[in-house]
């Protein structure tokens, strides 16, 4: 599905990813385990085509999108969740939802369709639908963020620290979300960072260590 | 009482007006681009000396005089086009993500070079073209005299504000601008053509300027340095509702034409510095302006 090979990456000087590589399948959950600063954020976001990377390639579907601007690679069927929800403050919770389609021009009748998928899987969301994205709290921003991030995965989800911030209660409860996306998009490929693996053991099917860049360890979860 | 009140809020409302299709645009491109355009005004000083050219043209030619009405938009459309897609791709994209002083330089070496392209193009005289105006006439209500052409540049300002409005919350490129203006880069990851939105925006811009300078040369003539005139009196605005506000524009566009009228009435001697005493006022008071905020991006 996707490929990342021999990415390294520097910011302001120094190196924070070194010829990281990785692949993530259909159907399988991948995550990657890190403390702070060991890269996490910055693989997705290098993906995503957000910070230039030094060197590495990208391979989706036999094409290599490293080139790609970052506003072309949702298109290919990325969904992303950044760390920090990153909503819209003065946007409806509903229009920050539909926002990914709207950019990539979709047509109506396939984002209210979409946009009702969300609902389904996530009813809490269409409940504060009106509200503001500045009005939400952070866990309830967390479920917006993923519910804007599935309209446009069709092929795989990115989640950056999804639990990052959460109560316990909350973390637990988007942990089991995570356990019915993958009954309910059993297909899509995910990749999770996290810094502590235990609330994803459930849904993992693939663990990746990540430590100063590198993927340190590989092992499969059981 | 009214008599003399009236006069004097019709010239008000018309000033504030032509400075609102300028500090409009002005602020429309620094919510999206972040960049304060120095080269802002000579867009409305373009589009006035493209307008009245036109405007002469058409007249000499014997074509109907009524051409000249479209032919203010026109010419700010031309304006537009010609001008701001080349602008922003070439030197304007250049300063993104470098310090504002770079941004202030290039945008100033830039007004330099519009305002000697102008006088290279239209000369240094000055140039005056009232048709529209003259064609309008006056209308008396109730012992009161009103230029109609004063009446049409506060409706079109209206129009504009509206238009404005619908265009960023009803559109769907109003609102991917908003969302590029409230987060760049999620808007990016999201799959927003960022670059594309800036040329968009910097373009809107434009037009909007030239807007201002089009429909301004029916009641004034057209000479060099208008371009630095408009800029600082569009600055003094935007600054006043606070950069990236509408509706602030508008209001802080009234305030501001309101001082200058009442200048010119009661204190001649102020005319030039009142809009800044007004913008010093209520910048000390509210450093951000009277609509804007530190925090908050929205448009």
């Amino acid at each position: 599905m996707l490929t990342v090979e021999n990415l390294n990456v520097e910011i302001e000087g120094t190196r924070v990813l070194r010829d990281l590589s990785l692949s993530l399948r259909s159907g399988v959950c991948t995550v990657l385990i890190g403390r702070n600063g060991a890269g996490k954020t910055t693989t997705l976001r290098s993906i995503m085509g957000l910070i230039p990377i030094v060197s590495g390639t990208f391979t989706m579907a036999g094409q290599e999108i490293q080139q790609l601007p970052a506003n072309k690679r949702a298109g290919l069927g990325i969904g992303y969740a950044p760390e920090d929800r990153r909503l819209i403050p003065d946007f409806s919770i509903e229009e920050n939802i539909l926002l990914p389609m709207l950019a990539l021009n979709l047509p109506v009748a396939e984002r209210k369709e979409r946009l009702n998928q969300v609902y389904d899987f996530l009813p809490q969301l269409k409940e504060m639908r009106g509200r503001p994205g500045g009005g939400v709290s952070g866990g309830q921003g967390k479920m917006v963020a993923l519910g804007r991030a599935l309209t446009v995965a069709d092929k795989i989800l990115f989640l950056d620290e999804p639990f990052q911030g959460l109560a316990p209660a909350l973390a637990l409860e988007y942990a089991r979300t995570l356990s019915r996306l993958r009954k309910y998009r059993p297909e899509l490929a995910l990749l999770i960072t996290e810094s502590t693996p235990q609330l994803l053991r459930e849904v993992a099917d693939e663990e990746l260590q990540i430590e100063r860049g590198e993927i340190s360890q590989l092992a499969k979860a059981d | 009482m009214l008599q003399s009140i009236i006069p004097l809020a019709v010239d008000a409302l018309a000033n504030a007006a032509l400075i609102f299709f300028v500090a409009v645009g002005l602020t429309l491109v620094f919510s999206v681009l972040r960049i304060l355009n120095v080269a802002h005004g000579s867009f409305y000083s373009i589009g006035a000396y493209v307008a009245a050219s036109v405007g002469l043209w058409i007249v000499g030619a014997g074509l109907p005089d009524w051409l000249t009405f479209p032919a203010l938009l026109l010419s700010a459309a031309f304006v537009a086009a010609l001008f701001g897609p080349i602008v922003e791709k070439t030197l304007v994209s250049w300063t993104y993500g470098k310090s504002e002083a770079v941004q202030v330089l290039v945008t100033f070496g830039l007004f330099l070079i519009l305002e000697d392209l102008q006088r290279i193009v239209f000369g240094i005289q000055s140039v005056y073209q009232d048709t529209p105006m003259t064609m309008l006439g006056i209308s008396e209500i109730g012992g009161i005299v009103y230029l109609n052409y004063q009446l049409l540049l506060i409706g079109l300002a209206g129009v504009v504000l509206v238009a404005l409005r619908l265009f960023i919350t009803r559109s769907r490129t109003g609102r991917l601008l908003a969302a590029v203006v409230a987060d760049r880069e999620v808007s990016e990851a999201l799959g927003i053509d960022t670059q594309r939105m800036f040329m968009i925006a910097f373009t809107l811009g434009v037009f909007l300027a030239a807007i201002g300078g089009a429909m301004a040369t029916p009641t004034t003539g057209v000479a060099p340095g208008l371009g630095a005139d408009t800029m600082v009196l569009a600055f003094a605005v935007a600054a006043i509702g606070g950069l990236g506000q509408v509706e602030g524009a508008a209001i802080a566009s009234i305030i501001v034409a309101t001082a200058k009228v009442l200048a010119i009435y009661f204190a001649p001697s102020l005319d030039a510095v009142a809009p800044y005493l007004v913008m010093l006022a209520v910048l000390l008071v509210k450093p951000y302006g009277l609509f804007g905020s530190g925090s908050t991006r929205k448009i």
